[in-house]
């Protein structure tokens, strides 16, 4: 559309200003407007103009609570903050030092717990790496290296198989993929000997047996750190 | 605070200052003399040139709001918003390029107009409905009964009935072309010439 036309340009002028048109009109005017000076000096002429339409209406005496509804939205909100006090009083430093400390705190013992005892990485049947666990004092940490979709009826179970041994279960792979198997004392003492872990595909819910059931998907030898 | 200082009465004295415009200024009932430095004020964040305009153009206002919705509740919460809007925008309020009042009217209507909207949407109890429908009429009626020499009544009155009323009554409801037809019963193309014809004429008529 041109919108130089000094007609259309009036016209538009006109209508914008007696609010005729809809939204998206309204919205490509209001751009207009903003680079063009003497499209806004005739708007201005027109809003002045049908402004006076409301010239000849009665005046209405305002309710008080109006005033003090006004004055609640634009009087800044107050803020209880009580009379100064020495640092170490103000509740938000304290919460702060504390946290710092405990944070220190936490750190310290964590980091007894924190470092991995074993190591070990998964491959599969075409011995790509597939697996990566990490054990800890009572926690495996799983992280798959690959992606796998499983059926929803499936599931993948891990099993420790002691050297010459039958496998023993260590618990399901959880279904986000990466996440931790908890440990019981037993399976912990379990892994204290040179082993093989191994990941075979069971039905939901892990084997029904004890022993695996499915196809092994990846295995790999357990190394101490 | 000057601003403030004997405000009513100087309202009114200093209120016919010639303006230098090509198109006659039909606002003169607030004066744009008094106003300005107000709105100015505001916009520095004075809070008292603030309660000196809340003062002296609420009444006003509330009357414009009233005139749209038709609800003493409703228009309250309409001129509330428009103040606390008039409030946080004055510094936006171009002085070169309306008359305060008209700002301030336009921030009121708008307001309005939104609400209107909003209640066309979701149909009102029948009373409510009725009191928004038969309210052109008394727009007449008012324009009617105050026949001032102002430039746009003046205007106005060398408009076709229709053209009058499809411009009034869009500027009192907020409404579309389309709505307007329905509104008046005619069709979109008569209401589409109805507001470019009565335009084009009073915008001749207030150059003149």
């Amino acid at each position: 559309m041109n919108y130089q036309t000094t007609t259309l340009r009036r016209a538009l002028a006109a209508d914008y200003a007696i609010g005729l048109m809809p939204a998206t009109a309204r919205k490509r005017f209001e751009h207009l407007l903003l680079d063009d000076a003497a499209l806004r000096t005739e708007l201005g002429h027109w809003q002045d103009a049908l402004a006076s339409l409301t010239g000849t209406l009665p005046e209405r005496p305002v309710p008080d609570h109006v005033w003090a509804g006004i004055k609640a939205r634009i009087e800044p909100q107050v803020l209880h903050v009580p009379a100064k006090k020495p640092f170490w009083m103000n509740f938000r430093l304290l919460a702060a030092a504390c946290a710092v400390v405990l944070a220190l705190f936490v750190g310290v013992l964590y980091q007894r717990d924190n470092t991995a005892q074993y190591n070990a990485t998964l491959v599969n049947a075409s011995q790509q790496p597939a697996l990566r666990i990490q054990a800890f004092a009572d926690y495996l940490q799983v992280e798959p290296l690959t992606t796998v979709v499983l059926e929803p009826t499936r599931a993948m179970e891990l099993w420790a198989v002691p050297a010459g041994g039958k496998p023993i279960s260590l618990g399901l792979m959880p279904d986000s993929g990466k996440g931790r198997i908890p440990l019981s004392k037993e399976q912990q003492a379990l892994l204290t000997a040179p082993l093989t872990l191994a990941v075979s595909l069971e039905p939901r819910g892990g084997s029904p047996t004890g022993q695996p059931t499915g196809p092994v998907l990846y295995q790999g030898a357990l190394a101490t750190r | 605070m000057n601003v403030q200082a004997g405000l009513p009465s100087a309202y009114r004295a200093q209120s016919r200052r010639p303006r230098s415009r090509a198109w006659r200024s039909p606002i003169s009932i607030h004066d744009a003399d008094l106003l300005r430095p107000l709105l100015a004020q505001c916009a520095l964040g004075n809070r008292q040139a603030f309660e000196t305009l809340y003062r002296s153009v609420s009444p006003r206002l509330h009357g414009v709001a009233f005139r749209f919705m038709g609800r003493s509740d409703l228009a309250e919460e309409v001129l509330q918003e428009a103040f606390v809007r008039i409030w946080y925008n004055a510094s936006r309020y171009e002085p070169h390029l309306a008359a305060p009042m008209t700002w301030m009217v336009n921030i009121t209507r708008n307001l309005a107009i939104d609400q209107l909207r909003k209640h066309r949407e979701q149909p009102l109890a029948d009373g409510q409905q009725d009191a928004l429908l038969d309210d052109s009429p008394s727009a007449h009626e008012q324009l009617d009964s105050e026949r001032e020499a102002r430039a746009l009544n003046r205007c106005l009155d060398t408009l076709d009935g229709m053209q009058r009323q499809s411009i009034t009554v869009a500027y009192f409801q907020g409404l579309s072309c389309s709505e307007l037809a329905d509104h008046l019963a005619a069709p979109l193309g008569s209401v589409k010439s109805w507001i470019r014809r009565g335009m084009e004429r009073l915008r001749r008529c207030l150059e003149s």
